[in-house]
Formats: C-alpha cells, structure tokens, sequence
C-alpha cells in the first residue's frame, strides 16, 4: 500500500511508449535490437534497467536522450514527444553519463564548466553556487577542482562525470553502466551517491545496469530487459526475491554466466 | 644571354640515361637483393607514359583551343580524383560528392587567381601557363585532400567517446568534432609547410631548377618559385577546408547525433 502511495506522489517524467529499433549495417542487412518496449520513469525514483550484456540496454537509454532514435514508438518528456523538442535543448534537460568516463583536457573545474562553454553561457567561478552544490553532491572536496582531470582515479573521474552532468540542472539524469568501471566498494559508495542526487535533487534517474546488487540496493523500479524485449518489471524487492520469467530466474540464478552470450 | 635555347636530348641521350637504369637493375640481380625487374617494369612504364603525355600536350599547344584546355584540366581532376579514391582507405559518407566539389572550388579559385592576378598572361587559357601551373595546384591539393579525408575518418572514429561525451553535455556536431577537424587540417597542411620551411636550402624545386635549364635566368625562376608555392600552400589549405567543412557533417545526423560506425 505505501509503494502505491509513492508512486502517486510521483508525477511521471519519462514515458517510453512501444520503443523498437532495428539497425541496418552496410550491406544493408537488419538487426532488430529491441522490440516493443514500454515503461515509465517518474520524478526523484530511480528507474533501472536490468540484464545480461548485448540485451539492448544501453541503445535503449541512447534512444531517451536521442543519441539515436528509435524505428518504431515513441518516447514523452513530460507530456511532450521528444522527437518534437529541439535536440540541443532536449540534451539540456536530459542529462546523460557515459560507461566510461571521459575527462576533457584540463582541471577538474574546466570539466565542471564545460556544458556552459558548449552553451555560451557566462562560466561559472570556482567558488559559485553551482559549483559547490554539485561538489558537494557527487561528494566530492573542492581541492580537486585545480588537479588535471585525467589524473584523477576511475571512481573519483565517474563522481566529476556524474557532477559535470548534474551542473546546469537537468530534469532527467541516464547512467549508463555507473560502476562498471569501478571496483565493488567504489561502486558501492556511488551507489549511494546516486540515490541522494535522485532524493535531493528531485530528478527522474534511469538507470542501465548488469549489477544486480546496483539494481536492488537503489532502484524504485526495475525493467528487466533480454535479447531486445522487457521480460518482466515491478518493485526490486518483489522482483528479485521472487521471479515469474524464466529468463530473470536463470539471470538470477547465475548473473555471470549470461553476461555476454545470452540465448533468445 | 636569356634564353640561349636548350640542348635537345635525343632517343641516344636517353637510351644512355636508360642504361644506368640497366646498371642498376643489373647489380640488385648480382647481389640477390631483389626489385630489379620492378625497375625495369616500372621505368619502361614512366618513359611511355611521359612520351605519350609530350606528344598529348604538343598537340593541345598547337591546336591552342580553350575548350580543349579546360577538357585537359578537367581529365587531370578526375584522375586525382581516382587517385584519392585508391589511396584513402576509410572513406567518409558522400566521399566523391566531398572531395569531387572541393578539388572543384578549392584548385579553381587558386588557379583562376593566380594565372590572373598573379601571372597575368593572355590569353587566359593559354596551355603553356595553364597546364603545368594548374596540374601543380591540382597534385598538391591532392595529397592535402587524402590527408586531410583519412585523418578526419580515424580521429573521428578514435574520438567516439569524446564526441558522443560533448554531444551528452548539450554540445553541437560541430562543437563535438572541432577537435578532430583542426587534426586533420593540421595533417593536411604539414607536408606543404614542411616543404616551405626547407625550399632552396634542402632541396632545389624542380619546376625552379627545370625553368633554370632550359634557359631562364635565376632570378625570374625563383620568383615563379615563390609565387607558385604561395598559391599551392593556398590550395592546399581551401582544399582542405573545404572537404572537412562538409565532411564532418557527414558523420552527424541533423539532430547532432553521430551516426554509426562506417566501417
């Protein structure tokens, strides 16, 4: 009844309406990637997408921020159809971090100040507002801001990514695969930073992931996505102690083994 | 003293030229190092290749049309064209339309101000000046041209996540790949600027040292020298400029979005 309760509290961010993409190679031959997928996203809830490796989990959150675009469907930001808004503008509010880290050339602050840069808009200082709430966010000291970005270690280079994403105040935040990169305790720790950016902030977190402890420790909902098609959704809990498809049971039973060769 | 005529080589003169080819070709057999028969092949090919070609232009500079000259230079385009083609490995989307339009622009703006402004003969397709000065331009944009096309192809395939990163950050196409696009425009022009920065200490240019002999006092030939590499150096970089401003386009989508992976 109190799961009920919240997701009524929550008015829904993104709504994926019967997604599917189909890629064509050179020779012009098809892949269809994912099939009819639907789900919904709503404001400060992480949402998380969960399978084994080569499901179609990362070009599904590609597809939310239009890093590519869907075949069939179509995907609604706050009651209006993505394909609709202007990209740029799209990006702005749709925030997204990538597997891998990648810090441009310079300080930590120049990465922190990059979206503005790409944005024309006046820079902010290292002591400004901005910059101190999301240091503060992503826990992170402001020490950091004058060392060479690309210096820094993997976890510490997720945190600026995961903060340089978060500065200009999106509505929307896509993880693509946070803590792949990162060892368990790392992972851990940005685990939880994940959780208070989507509880303070307020912001709609989706959420891609093949680390089922990641999935169960901070998602409100789970979307359990295999070769291209949702096999199962609902509350971690419920989920994860007590599968109904055969495909998230075998997933569950041996997490490791499915990653990379999964059987459709 | 100018121009006191030059000395005629005659099919002797070049057949003893041809033997030190022979020469040659004899000691890598004797000493087992092999590409003597490559030689050979390939310098029997450049002597009927060149002597087809000095027949070809005496008979286009006794005819003297222009539609005949512009058919020559526009034969020579499509050749390097082919050239480009055959050399440059990644190909970006729309690579003929790309380099095809920018040799265009690029060679005939050059060549149109320079056998105007800088040259100044009469008349204006005149095959002595036009051929040679247009075939220089049209060669060294050329090699630019490859330069600048493959470097474009593996910066922007190295620089995927950088480029998809700024795109993330709300970043435009052409903000994702300005990186990228200033390698290749580098990669293109260094040879050109190279060949600046050593001319007449390292090396003599042939086209220089070719008006020496054949009768042209010093002091003129170094003037066309200088005024022939600004205008290569010109064409080099439009060439250049021309084909990334169209080429990374290419790889974007309209919605800034970077299409996948060409090959």
């Amino acid at each position: 009844m109190t799961e009920n309760k919240k997701i009524c509290e929550n008015t829904l961010m993104v709504s994926v309406e019967h997604v599917g993409l189909v890629r064509h190679d050179r020779e012009g031959k098809e892949t269809t990637i994912l099939t009819d997928i639907s789900f919904n996203a709503r404001q400060g809830e992480i949402t998380a997408i969960v399978g084994p490796s080569g499901g179609g989990k990362s070009s599904l959150i590609r597809l939310i921020n239009r890093l590519e675009d869907p075949t069939t469907g179509r995907i609604i930001l706050d009651q209006e159809d993505i394909m609709r808004l202007d990209p740029l503008l799209l990006r702005q509010r749709i925030a997204m971090v990538l597997q891998k880290p990648f810090m441009f050339e310079g300080t930590v602050l120049d990465n922190l100040r990059r979206p503005f840069l790409l944005r024309n808009e006046p820079l902010p200082a290292d002591g400004s507002p901005e910059v101190r709430r999301v240091l503060e966010l992503v826990s992170l000291s402001p020490d950091i801001l004058g060392r060479e970005a690309r210096t820094l270690s993997l976890g510490e280079q997720q945190r600026v990514n995961l903060g340089r994403a978060l500065i200009t105040g999106p509505q929307v935040l896509l993880l693509d695969e946070p803590t792949s990169a990162l060892d368990r305790p790392t992972g851990d720790r940005l685990a939880l930073t994940i959780r208070d950016i989507c509880e303070l902030q307020g912001v709609s977190v989706i959420l891609v992931t093949h680390d089922l402890r990641l999935a169960g420790k901070t998602a409100d909902y789970l979307v359990y996505l295999e070769g291209g098609r949702i096999r199962e959704t609902g509350h971690p809990d419920g989920l994860l102690n007590n599968p109904n498809s055969v495909e998230l049971r075998r997933f569950l039973a041996d997490p490791g083994e499915n990653e990379g060769e999964h059987h459709a | 003293m100018h121009n006191q005529g030059v000395i005629n080589l005659t099919l002797m003169n070049i057949s003893f030229a041809y033997g030190l080819i022979l020469l040659a070709s004899a000691l890598a057999c004797l000493l087992r190092v092999g590409e003597s028969r490559q030689m050979l092949g390939a310098s029997v090919r450049m002597g009927l290749q060149l002597l087809a070609v000095g027949y070809l232009l005496d008979a286009v500079f006794s005819i003297n049309s222009p539609l005949l000259v512009v058919f020559v230079l526009v034969v020579m385009a499509g050749f390097s064209l082919q050239v480009m083609g055959s050399r440059v490995r990644r190909k970006m989307p729309g690579f003929y339309r790309v380099m095809g339009s920018s040799i265009f622009i690029g060679c005939g703006a050059v060549t149109f101000l320079f056998c105007s402004l800088v040259v100044g003969y009469a008349p204006w397709y005149d095959p002595r000046y036009l051929i040679p000065l247009a075939g220089m331009i049209i060669g060294n944009s050329m090699n630019g041209a490859s330069l600048a096309a493959e470097r474009l192809a593996s910066e922007i395939a190295e620089r995927r996540e950088e480029i998809e990163t700024t795109i993330c950050l709300g970043g435009t196409a052409r903000q994702s790949s300005e990186t990228a696009v200033r390698n290749a425009f580098r990669a293109a022009l260094i040879p050109t600027i190279n060949t600046m920065a050593a001319m007449g200490i390292v090396a003599l240019p042939g086209m220089m040292t070719g008006q020496i002999l054949s009768g042209t006092v010093p002091a003129v030939a170094v003037r066309y020298q200088i005024a022939i590499m600004c205008a290569i150096t010109g064409a080099v970089a439009i060439t250049a400029y021309l084909i990334l401003l169209q080429g990374y386009r290419n790889y974007f989508t309209v919605a800034h979005q970077l299409r996948e992976r060409q090959n």
